[in-house]
């Protein structure tokens, strides 16, 4: 993989709109954006109705990915372009969620929806009436997706990256005081985990740094490349925007989600945490 | 809260359409509006970086052109975004229980 193949521009979309065996979905977690207003042509995808479990806490599974993308009109043949709001976090996590049920093209949009809004592109409110397909999902590729005992094995030994920011980061801060269900029982970080905030990957209309510079900010933190690496965030869609950059733009194989992320880990008992600055 | 930001993107939640509260309670309100001779700019962002020039957060603007950050006591520097290549940044000074305010003209 390389940032070609899995990064399209805005002109490269304005080009396509409309082109059979592409398909623009909008992934947001506030969805009243779209109804506002989208690209046209995309349909849309909702962060939590559409892609979690309504009653355990995981992810729809393969029959639901199934039954979901069939309704949205996705084949497995077409290309996948998804684009959202707080600097493409929820449509990174879409990618990283369709590469893990095994969709093969899938590409994000660089910037996502505020640098198309930045350019003044157009934004359309009809919804696309797209006919329902028989979409086939893979099993869920576990090469991609941490749980919780992988993340305590890899303490001292694997790269952890912790991609929120400096207060979540040394515990003085759980979570955005709106969204209490979403908290930790303890503050912190995992040990020895290296704390990159995400937006330090982004520029500041929402799209990549180039390679060299994310090369750059990564070794100047103290990762090595060649070790695997686990990133993770407070639920696991900052951490995804990460996980892009280092498996899908930059190429490194054994990279993974943890999605379970701080919400999981800091609720955990018996646990090692750290608290406090990074040294 | 005493420290940081909890302004709705400032950690893994999507922006609220909230209104933009008229009393500070106990926390360190920045809010503001930005406009282009007098009128709303409605499609943009406002972004808040610390001191270091670090993101923090960011919102989009309201259908009147609004933006609210909860953030912690201290100096803050605030970013707006809007088409055109518009950018404007601004110094804003935030405390406990104040609503702090930041009219940008573009």
């Amino acid at each position: 993989m390389s940032r070609s193949d899995v990064l399209v521009d805005a002109d490269w979309v304005e080009a396509h709109l409309g082109d059979p065996g592409i398909v623009l979905v909008e992934v947001d977690e506030d969805t009243s954006a779209y109804d506002k207003g989208h690209i046209r042509g995309a349909v849309k995808i909702d962060w939590k109705k559409d892609l979690q479990d309504p009653v355990r806490r995981d992810f729809i599974d393969r029959a639901g990915f199934e039954k979901l993308l069939s309704e949205r009109g996705i084949s497995n043949d077409d290309t996948v372009v998804l684009y959202g709001g707080n600097n493409n976090w929820f449509a990174a996590y879409a990618y990283w969620y369709f590469k893990l049920y095994g969709h093969h093209n899938v590409k994000l949009l660089d910037g996502g929806r505020k640098k198309w809004e930045l350019d003044s592109r157009e934004l359309v409110t009809e919804v696309p009436a797209r006919p329902a397909t028989d979409y086939h999902a893979q099993d869920q590729d576990a090469t991609i997706r941490a749980f919780r005992d992988e993340v305590v094995a890899a303490i001292g030994s694997r790269n952890l990256i912790d991609v929120r920011s400096p207060d979540e980061f040394a515990g003085r801060l759980l979570a955005p005081a709106h969204l209490p269900q979403e908290q930790a029982q303890r503050g912190g970080h995992v040990p020895t985990a290296r704390n990159v905030p995400w937006s330090k990957a982004a520029e500041e209309d929402g799209t990549f740094k180039s390679d060299d510079a994310l090369r750059a900010l990564y070794s100047e933190a103290g990762v090595d490349f060649g070790t695997d690496t686990i990133a993770y965030c407070r639920i696991g869609e900052r951490s995804a925007h990460t996980w892009f950059v280092f498996h899908e733009i930059l190429g490194h194989p054994n990279v993974k989600n943890y999605d379970g992320s701080w919400t999981e880990y800091g609720s955990l008992v018996g646990v090692p945490i750290e608290v406090g600055d990074p040294t | 809260m005493t420290d940081s930001v909890q302004a709705a993107a400032g950690g893994c939640g999507a922006p609220t359409d909230a209104p933009l509260v008229t009393s500070a309670g106990n926390q360190a309100v920045v809010q503001g509006t930005v406009t282009r001779s007098g009128s709303p700019v409605s499609t943009g962002y406002a972004r808040l970086l610390n001191t270091s020039g670090d993101f923090v957060a960011e919102v989009p603007l309201g259908a009147g052109g609004e933006f609210q950050f909860f953030a912690a006591p201290g100096e803050w520097t605030l970013t707006v975004l809007a088409p055109g290549g518009v950018r404007a940044e601004r110094g804003v000074t935030a405390a406990i229980g104040e609503i702090n305010r930041v009219e940008v003209a573009v």
